[in-house]
C-alpha cells in the first residue's frame, strides 16, 4: 500500500512515481489530485490505484492493465485509448468518456457528457446515469451499455458495436437503428450491471449500425475497371 | 484555445461586498493551459448613482496626458461632469457624472484619435491586458477589487492577433455594464459583422468574439429579455462557442448546439462558480462539491 499526495508534485513527477508504484504492483493511493489534467496516464502493470476526490481531463488515459477508481467526477476524455483494466468514476464524466477505447471496462457511477464512446474500438463502457449528444460517435466495435437516457443523435455513423439504452433516446444518429435484443444479450447486460450493484434496470433497448452508409469494398476505383 | 470563469455571490452589494477580483484570479491561474497570451475580468461592484466608470485605452504611448485630456474635454462637452482621471501605463480610467445617454457619451469619445473603449459601466469595469492573470493582477491590483459578481477569462488567440484590444472580455457598445467572454470560434463572424456595420454598429476590433457582445446589445435593444437573447444566440450565431454574459444584475452563459467548447457550474446557498474546467472552480472551492456539467444547447441565468 502506497499513498501518494499530488499537491506540491508536478504531473511529471506523480506520472513518473505512480509508474514505478504500478511495476512493483502496488497498491496507490493518490490524494489531492484537485481536478489536474493528465493524471494516471499510459499505465501498464497490472495494480490498483485510487484517487480520492477529481480528477481532470485525460485521467487513465492510454490504461493497460491497472483497475483505477476515481472517487469524485472525471474531465473529459476518461480512459481515452484505453487497452484492458478498469476503471470506476463515482460521480459524473466530462464528454469523450472512453474515447478509442479499445478493451476492459470503463463505469461512470453518475451522468457521461457528450461524445461518450466516442469511436470505440472495444471494450465496454457502462453508464449508470444519462450520456449527452453524439453518443458512440463512430463508434466501431464494443459495447456502450447506457442505464439512464441517451441524448441525441446516438450512435451517429456508428460501423459496428452496440449500444444498449435503459432510459429514453434524444434521437438515433445518421445511419443508426434499433433491433430485438436477445434474451442471451439481455442477460449479458444485467450481468454486467449487476457486477456494479445494478439491479433495478430490466429491460434495454438496443441500438445498431443500419450499414445503409457502407459504399466501400476492398478494391480502389481503378482496381475495380481493371477487373 | 480560452478559458472562462465566472463568480456570483447571491447578495446584493449593499448585503456585504466580496473579493470578487482576488476570486477571479485564483479561478483563472490554474486555466493558463488554455491560454496565457492575455487576459482580463469584469467585475461587477457597488453602483454610485449617476457616476459612470469609463476604461480607455490609447496606442498614443507618446502623449497619454493629451488623450486624458481630449477624453476629459469630449465628457464635459457631452455634459458630464469630471470626477477622476488616472492613468496606468496606456490605460485611462475616467470617473464620469453623467445623466446622458451613455451611446452619445460612447460615440463622441470613440472619436478622439487614439481612443479605445474597454467598457463604460455605472457598477462595473473591464480590466484587460497582455500576459497571465497573476501579472494582470500584479499591474493592475485586481486581487483588491470588491464585487458582487464576474466574469474572467484567459486567451489562447485563434484566429485575430494579440494585443490589449482584442482580449476579453469585451463590452456591448454602448450598454453599460454588459460584457462577454467567449471560448470558440464564430464561423459567420464577417456576415454579421457586415449586417451590424450596415446598421451603425460600432466594431472596435477584428476579433469574432466582439460580435457577441454586439449581438447581445442589439437584441436588449430591440426589448428581448437577456435569457431569450442568449436562447436567440443559439440559432443565429454559428460556430463553436461556450460564453458568459455579465451584467448589472447578474451572470449567464450559452452553449453552442455541438457541445463542443466545455463549461462546468458548482453552487451553494451563498455563491455560484462557472468555469470553462473543473480545476478553476477548486480555485473558490477547495473541497469537493457537486459539480453540474451543462449540456449542448443549453442557456442560464442567474440574477442577484
Amino acid at each position: 500500500m502506497a499513498t501518494i499526495d499530488a499537491a506540491g508534485l508536478s504531473t511529471r513527477e506523480l506520472n513518473i512515481r505512480l509508474k514505478d508504484l504500478a511495476a512493483k504492483g502496488e497498491e496507490i493511493t493518490v490524494l489531492n489530485p484537485n481536478a489536474r489534467h493528465n493524471l494516471g496516464v499510459a499505465i501498464f502493470n497490472r495494480c490498483k490505484i485510487r484517487f480520492e476526490g477529481s480528477v481532470g481531463y485525460f485521467a487513465a488515459s492510454m490504461l493497460d492493465g491497472p483497475e483505477v477508481v476515481i472517487e469524485g467526477n472525471a474531465g473529459w476524455a476518461l480512459g481515452e485509448n484505453m487497452m484492458a483494466g478498469k476503471i470506476s468514476v463515482s460521480k459524473n464524466a466530462g464528454a469523450s468518456v472512453g474515447s478509442t477505447m479499445r478493451g476492459g471496462e470503463l463505469f461512470v457511477g453518475g451522468d457521461a457528457g457528450a461524445r461518450a464512446g466516442i469511436s470505440m474500438k472495444g471494450g465496454v463502457l457502462i453508464v449508470a446515469g444519462n450520456t449527452g449528444f453524439l453518443t458512440g460517435f463512430m463508434m466501431q466495435k464494443g459495447r456502450i451499455i447506457i442505464c439512464g437516457d441517451a441524448g441525441e443523435a446516438l450512435g451517429d455513423s456508428m460501423y459496428e458495436g452496440t449500444i444498449y439504452v435503459g432510459g429514453s433516446i434524444g434521437s438515433l444518429g445518421a445511419d443508426a437503428t434499433t433491433e430485438e435484443i436477445s434474451e442471451e444479450e439481455l442477460l449479458d447486460v444485467l450481468a454486467a450491471l449487476r457486477g456494479h450493484g445494478i439491479e433495478n434496470k430490466r429491460s434495454f433497448t438496443k441500438v445498431v449500425s443500419a450499414k445503409k452508409l457502407y459504399h466501400y469494398d476492398t478494391l480502389e476505383r481503378l482496381e475495380k475497371l481493371a477487373l | 484555445m480560452c478559458g472562462l470563469s465566472g463568480i456570483l455571490y447571491k447578495r446584493a452589494w449593499s448585503e456585504g461586498s466580496f473579493h470578487v477580483g482576488h476570486d477571479l484570479v485564483m479561478m483563472l491561474e490554474p486555466m493558463t493551459h488554455r491560454g496565457k497570451d492575455s487576459s482580463g475580468v469584469t467585475i461587477m461592484g457597488e453602483q454610485i448613482d449617476g457616476d459612470l466608470v469609463i476604461r480607455i485605452w490609447t496606442e498614443n504611448v507618446q502623449d497619454i496626458p493629451s488623450v486624458a485630456a481630449r477624453s476629459e474635454e469630449t465628457v464635459r462637452h457631452a455634459g458630464g461632469v469630471m470626477r477622476s482621471t488616472s492613468t496606468l501605463d496606456q490605460f485611462l480610467r475616467l470617473v464620469v457624472n453623467y445623466e446622458g445617454e451613455v451611446a452619445d457619451l460612447a460615440d463622441a469619445l470613440i472619436k478622439v484619435p487614439g481612443v479605445a473603449i474597454h467598457s463604460i459601466g455605472t457598477t462595473s469595469e473591464v480590466i484587460k491586458d497582455i500576459g497571465t492573470p497573476a501579472m494582470m493582477d500584479v499591474k493592475h491590483g485586481v486581487g483588491e477589487i470588491l464585487g458582487t459578481h464576474g466574469i474572467g477569462h484567459v486567451r489562447m488567440a485563434t484566429e485575430s492577433r494579440v494585443d490589449v484590444n482584442h482580449a476579453h472580455p469585451f463590452w456591448a457598445y454602448p450598454f453599460p455594464d454588459i460584457t462577454v467572454v467567449h471560448n470558440g470560434q464564430l464561423t459567420n463572424y464577417h456576415k454579421l459583422k457586415r449586417m451590424y456595420e450596415d446598421q451603425g454598429h460600432h466594431f472596435q476590433t477584428g476579433n469574432d468574439s466582439e460580435i457577441i457582445a454586439v449581438y447581445l446589445a442589439g437584441k436588449l435593444a430591440e426589448g428581448q429579455g437577456l435569457k431569450q437573447a442568449l436562447r436567440s444566440s443559439l440559432d443565429d450565431l454559428d460556430g463553436t462557442f461556450t460564453y458568459l454574459v455579465a451584467t448589472k444584475d447578474g451572470l449567464g452563459y450559452a452553449k453552442d448546439q455541438w457541445s463542443a467548447k466545455p463549461l462546468v457550474t458548482m453552487e451553494t446557498d451563498d455563491v455560484i462558480a462557472i468555469a470553462s474546467e473543473e480545476i478553476s472552480l477548486r480555485g473558490v472551492f477547495a473541497e469537493e462539491i457537486e459539480r453540474i456539467e451543462p449540456q449542448n444547447s443549453e442557456v442560464m441565468t442567474w440574477l442577484l
